[in-house]
């Protein structure tokens, strides 16, 4: 039989070869794929919570998806809130420690997650009942115990620190904040100070208040028949009590009188994040809406879109550049963003601006119109692929009240979507001349010029508004040695630093949470050594002593480049601008830059090895208030930054007692307690 | 105790039955060699068109390594009828995804589409395997790309280089040696003429299974893919199939290296067997014991309770021939690293001196079964997995009784692997280290 079968296999690609293939050009494609999107099986329970099946047996698998309806809930001074108790609901119930609700979970080879909002649950069909029921005892009975706070708490702040130095980041937080406004739940920002706030109490009375059946929605999706999920529904959720959920009023978000451009300073970026961005009064089921996406799609949607086409293929300008939308009941946004070379910020904007006034002056052809309805019909053809796509359409339907049969309609309305429709969409939904234009990049090299746009205003990383850095110019009197010999007399003059022998510095570094001892000793001249330890044990270890250099991390030691030697031997000069001329080192001043607010005059030094690194002096005082230099990072150059401040003189010298060093993706604060000086240092003491 | 036994083979057994539900499909093969496996699916409008070839980095020539890799890259330029940078856009343009990814063993491209718009997967698909074009303009291109696609993953990614490291310190001879991104000066030294041959040689359709599941009428399907395929011509230039024993490790091999990372880490690699055989099951099994969700062993040990890592796994390397069992772990901050290996050994040890409990046991299980349905969820999985199946163990329909080959793993199978392979002498260990950054005033 099986030869037959093989036999009859053979002759037919002989045969097929008389069906003509023309492949010059892409197959037409077949006749659109009749799609069924199944209503799912609804009902609802005595205490309020809607219930739905949708019955799937490709897999012998459910999915549980209990989602709360809260939008718009304002944290103001405990930002996070919801965010950190969607977390913690899941790290133990008043019955179960988190190890034990862990191992219960995986013992059934299932998962369970929960957010702010929701709380799902996945396994095989055979375990789903017993999964089940742990979903409640989380849902019900969380535990959010004081303990696995902290340690939700120290995630987060870690997350809120290495986010303080992504540019892509702080553009997110500073978009949502100036097109919502901080009065505006979507424009609330968390910060180490907000998480700091939140106690245990607040976690327990946020889920007390907006846990409630009334307000949520519980899914099936998969191998359950309705029977059945009614039954767990019933047994596990059916007596939970429901409760007023309090209802919050805030302002809507109105579109900014005029076009601005908000610059966010990040001196050490090579690329600005631009993003144009507006509120919108868009709600999915409005008659605009489908027309709406189909103009979105065609603006940015992807490698297909027009400022695609644009900044990246013809102007080469960025990666990409990308338009996004999104409806929401309350208010919602759109966006066009970009990462784009520091030189080309002002092009940028030109030509995303220009891209928004074509697709509101000019219809969109047939052709272009016709494949982006292509585009957009596949990709819902293959989001119906998994089971909780249709789960989703269930929720949208409820919570934004649409027709029973917008989905099923879906794609006959895509369909007849004009090019009149999408050019109304744009002209109501986009206005060039009231936008929000927010750049995070380098001011100095990308801010000029910017004004043609609108008024340029400034802002922090946290979206507030400050001082437009003012441009001063360096006095042409002041010379490099007329510099130098300020500096060294501010400092305490030639002859008290040369009486100095040596020092012993003592302090304490804070990092993420922990803290570090350092000692720091210096024998004049030439060497140093400072050392970092944790509860006594050495972490590093940099010296250079009678010119022998080390550097070690955890007892490990480091290759010693020229790069390392010259750092350690400045390192052992007390003001090292007594050194730089004889030692070979090139100076020059180059500008004036604003540290922490006030005016310092920027010097750039070069050492013999080429290396160049920058010391900014206050321009009152003379100190040196910071240094910087450029090194290799992961994500390409990375600028470290170090600010001297709280200068005190001991025997008439002065010593920064606070240091703070900004190390790209990490801050340091380092503050010496002691400082010993003329103790009779060995170099022995520096081993 | 006894009870909880007799709960853990009900269970066990129910997970058999309501995995029981099989993957139908069809395998053939066309004149010219074309493996074609075809898996109809009405359940949603989708079709998954893949087509796998079976070559990868271990094929390679050792002074022309990222090969493969190139190809992968080289192989979107377009065809006799599809124009430069044309061939992702038919797909963008039907609402579909592709794309493509190289391993050692082979190089697998994919078309993800509604299911109106199969027949577009298949033209695209044997316009590159017919007459794709190799020519210098795109070989240029794509030689750019390749070393921007190696800055970001591996020398900008924090850690980003552990495989390569690994792969040459573990492996002294096998083409293993080195990863599929190869080597740039390869690359670039390398002449039109090879690539051009490189083609010839491997992307052939006796080197190819197209394997296609979804939304289609099989019937009419294969008449289309004997139009589309059946005229490329069978290759007719030998195929390199390395077949090279790696001697033992023959001692621990320990190495330091410094990277642009903010924490420690230690890598260690344990020499392991190849896929397949009965050791390969019992050891993804002790690899899901060390790091399957939250209650595995590294993460409730080294993350959870003694917080010395920030982030703990095991990776389970296996290959066409010998593979490798990874296991990693990132140090918080103000850990020592030595203090951090010493908690990773004393996992592994654990499992060398004592039977899993059978609790545990029975978990670990659990959670495989759920994987290997969840794998079945997709199109594209179900596509993937036959053509893996069928070149690597010249058995498509693996991918129905994988499950009782893990079933007859034991708790002494887990024991005799861990106590064969998890030796030091059997291992690689890295240390990565931040590169210095002085904090000099």
């Amino acid at each position: 039989m099986k030869k037959i079968f093989n036999i009859i296999i053979c002759f037919l690609p002989i045969a097929a070869f008389s069906q003509n293939i023309d492949r010059s050009k892409a197959p037409v494609p077949g006749k659109a794929p009749i799609i069924q999107v199944a209503n799912p099986v609804k009902f609802t329970l005595a205490n309020g919570l809607k219930v739905y099946v949708v019955k799937n047996t490709k897999l012998p698998r459910v999915i549980a998806q209990l989602s709360f309806d809260v939008d718009g809930f304002k944290e103001g001074d405990k930002a996070g809130l919801a965010e950190m108790a969607g977390q913690l609901a899941k790290r133990g119930t008043t019955t179960k420690s988190k190890e034990q609700l862990d191992e219960a979970v995986e013992y059934l080879g299932g998962s369970l997650s929960t957010s702010s909002t929701s709380a799902v649950a996945i396994s095989l069909k055979s375990n789903f009942p017993t999964l089940f029921g742990l979903l409640s005892e989380v849902v019900l009975h969380p535990a959010l115990n004081a303990e696995e706070l902290e340690k939700v708490r120290k995630q987060t702040i870690s997350g809120i620190e290495s986010n303080k130095d992504d540019a892509d980041a702080i553009a997110n937080n500073v978009v949502k904040k100036l097109v919502y406004g901080a009065n505006h739940p979507f424009g609330e920002i968390m910060t180490t100070k907000t998480v700091n706030a939140i106690k245990a109490e607040d976690v327990k009375s946020f889920i007390g208040d907006y846990w409630k059946p009334n307000i949520a929605s519980l899914i099936f999706v998969g191998d359950i028949e309705p029977a059945d999920a009614k039954k767990l529904a019933e047994k596990y959720f059916g007596a939970w009590q429901k409760g007023t959920v309090p209802v919050q009023q805030f302002e809507k978000s109105a579109r900014p009188a005029k076009t601005y451009i908000a610059v966010v300073d990040r001196p050490s970026s090579v690329q600005s994040v631009v993003t144009i961005a507006t509120p919108l009064q868009l709600v999915k089921g409005a008659p605009n809406d489908i027309p709406a996406n189909v103009m979105n799609n065609i603006l940015g949607g992807g490698f297909s879109g027009r400022l695609f086409a644009n900044l990246r293929e013809k102007h080469g300008f960025t990666y990409g550049a990308y338009s996004s939308l999104e409806t929401n009941k309350y208010v919602g946004i759109f966006k066009a963003e970009a990462s784009v070379r520091n030189e080309k910020t002002d092009s940028s904007i030109q030509e995303t601006l220009a891209e928004i006034n074509t697709i509101r002056s000019v219809k969109v052809d047939d052709g272009e119109l016709s494949r982006m309805k292509n585009y957009l019909a596949g990709g819902f053809a293959r989001s119906l692929e998994n089971p909780t796509t249709i789960a989703g359409f269930a929720l949208n339907i409820e919570k934004y009240n649409l027709p029973a049969d917008y989905y099923q309609k879906y794609l006959t309305n895509l369909a007849s979507v004009s090019a009149l429709q999408v050019q109304e969409a744009a002209t109501s939904l986009l206005q060039p001349s009231q936008m929000h234009i927010v750049v995070v990049g380098d001011a100095k090299q990308v801010a000029k010029g910017l004004e043609k746009y609108g008024e340029v205003k400034y802002f922090d990383i946290e979206g507030n508004e400050i001082a437009a850095p003012k441009e001063v110019k360096v006095d042409a009197s002041l010379t490099l040695d007329v510099l130098i010999n300020k500096t060294v007399e501010a400092m305490g003059g030639k002859a008290s630093i040369e009486k100095i022998k040596d020092v012993q510095l003592n302090g304490k570094v804070g990092v993420m949470g922990q803290s570090i001892d350092v000692v720091q000793k210096i024998i004049q001249p030439g060497s140093a050594v400072m050392l970092m330890s944790m509860g006594g044990m050495v972490i590093s270890k940099q010296a250079v002593v009678d010119g022998k250099y080390e550097v070690s991390q955890q007892g490990m030691q480091a290759p010693i480049t020229d790069d390392l030697k010259e750092g350690l031997d400045e390192s052992s000069y007390l003001v090292p601008e007594l050194m730089y001329q004889q030692k070979g080192y090139k100076l020059a001043i180059v500008g004036m830059e604003q540290v922490e607010g006030k005016d310092a005059i920027d010097v750039e030094i070069t050492a013999p090895s080429g290396k160049k690194s920058h010391r900014f002096y206050d321009k009152e005082t003379y100190l040196l208030v910071k240094t910087t230099k450029v090194e290799k990072g992961p994500q390409g150059p990375v600028t470290q930054q170090q600010y001297y401040k709280n200068y005190q003189k001991v025997d008439g010298v002065a010593f920064a007692k606070e240091a703070v060093m900004d190390l790209g993706q990490f801050k340091m604060n380092l503050n010496f307690e002691t400082i010993k000086v003329n103790q009779g240092l060995k170099l022995e003491d520096l081993k | 105790m006894k009870k909880q036994f007799f709960l853990s083979c009900l269970l066990l057994f129910i997970g058999a039955t309501a995995f029981g539900q099989s993957i139908q499909f069809e395998k053939y093969v066309l004149p010219n060699g074309l493996k074609v496996i075809l898996h109809e699916d009405h359940s949603a409008p989708v079709v998954a068109v893949t087509a796998l070839y079976h070559v990868g980095s271990k094929n390679e020539d050792t002074a022309r390594t990222g090969f493969a890799h190139f190809f992968e890259h080289l192989l979107f330029e377009g065809s006799e009828n599809i124009k430069r940078g044309e061939f992702d856009k038919y797909v963008t343009n039907a609402g579909g995804a592709l794309n493509a990814n190289t391993s050692q063993d082979r190089t697998f491209y994919y078309e993800l589409l509604p299911s109106n718009q199969v027949e577009l997967g298949l033209w695209l698909e044997s316009e590159r395997m017919m007459h794709a074009k190799i020519e210098q303009v795109g070989v240029n291109t794509q030689r750019e790309v390749v070393k921007e696609e190696k800055r970001q993953r591996m020398d900008n990614r924090p850690y980003g280089s552990f495989l390569n490291e690994m792969l040459k310190r573990a492996f002294k001879v096998h083409p293993y040696k080195w990863s599929p991104i190869g080597s740039m000066e390869h690359l670039n030294a390398a002449k039109l003429e090879e690539f051009i041959q490189f083609y010839k040689t491997y992307y052939v359709p006796n080197n190819c299974v197209l394997s296609i599941a979804g939304d289609f009428n099989k019937a009419e399907l294969k008449e289309k893919i004997a139009a589309y395929f059946g005229s490329i011509p069978k290759g007719t230039i030998a195929i390199n199939r390395p077949n090279i024993k790696e001697p033992a490790l023959g001692g621990e091999v320990r190495d330091i290296i410094y990277d642009n990372i903010q924490l420690p880490g230690v890598f260690q690699a344990y020499r392991a067997p190849k896929q397949g055989g009965d050791e390969y099951y019992a050891f993804n099994v002790l690899s899901t014991i060390l790091s399957g969700g939250e209650s595995s062993r590294m993460n409730k040990s080294l993350v959870d309770k003694k917080q010395q890592a920030a982030a703990a796994q095991s990776v389970p390397f296996f290959n066409e021939d010998e593979g490798l069992l990874i296991a990693l772990a990132i140090a918080n901050v103000g850990v020592k690293i030595e203090t951090l290996e010493q908690s990773m050994d004393s996992v592994t040890d654990q499992l060398k001196k004592e039977l899993v409990s059978e609790r545990e046991f029975q978990k670990v299980k659990n959670q495989i079964t759920s994987e290997l349905v969840s794998s079945k969820a997709t199109m594209a999985g179900i596509a993937e997995s036959l053509a893996n199946n069928e070149v690597y163990f010249g058995d498509a329909n693996l991918i129905n009784t994988e499950l009782e080959k893990y079933n007859k793993v034991t708790r002494e199978d887990v024991l005799n692997v861990a106590k064969k392979y998890l030796n030091k002498d059997n291992r690689v260990v890295l240390y990565y280290l931040p590169k210095q950054k002085s904090a000099s005033k």
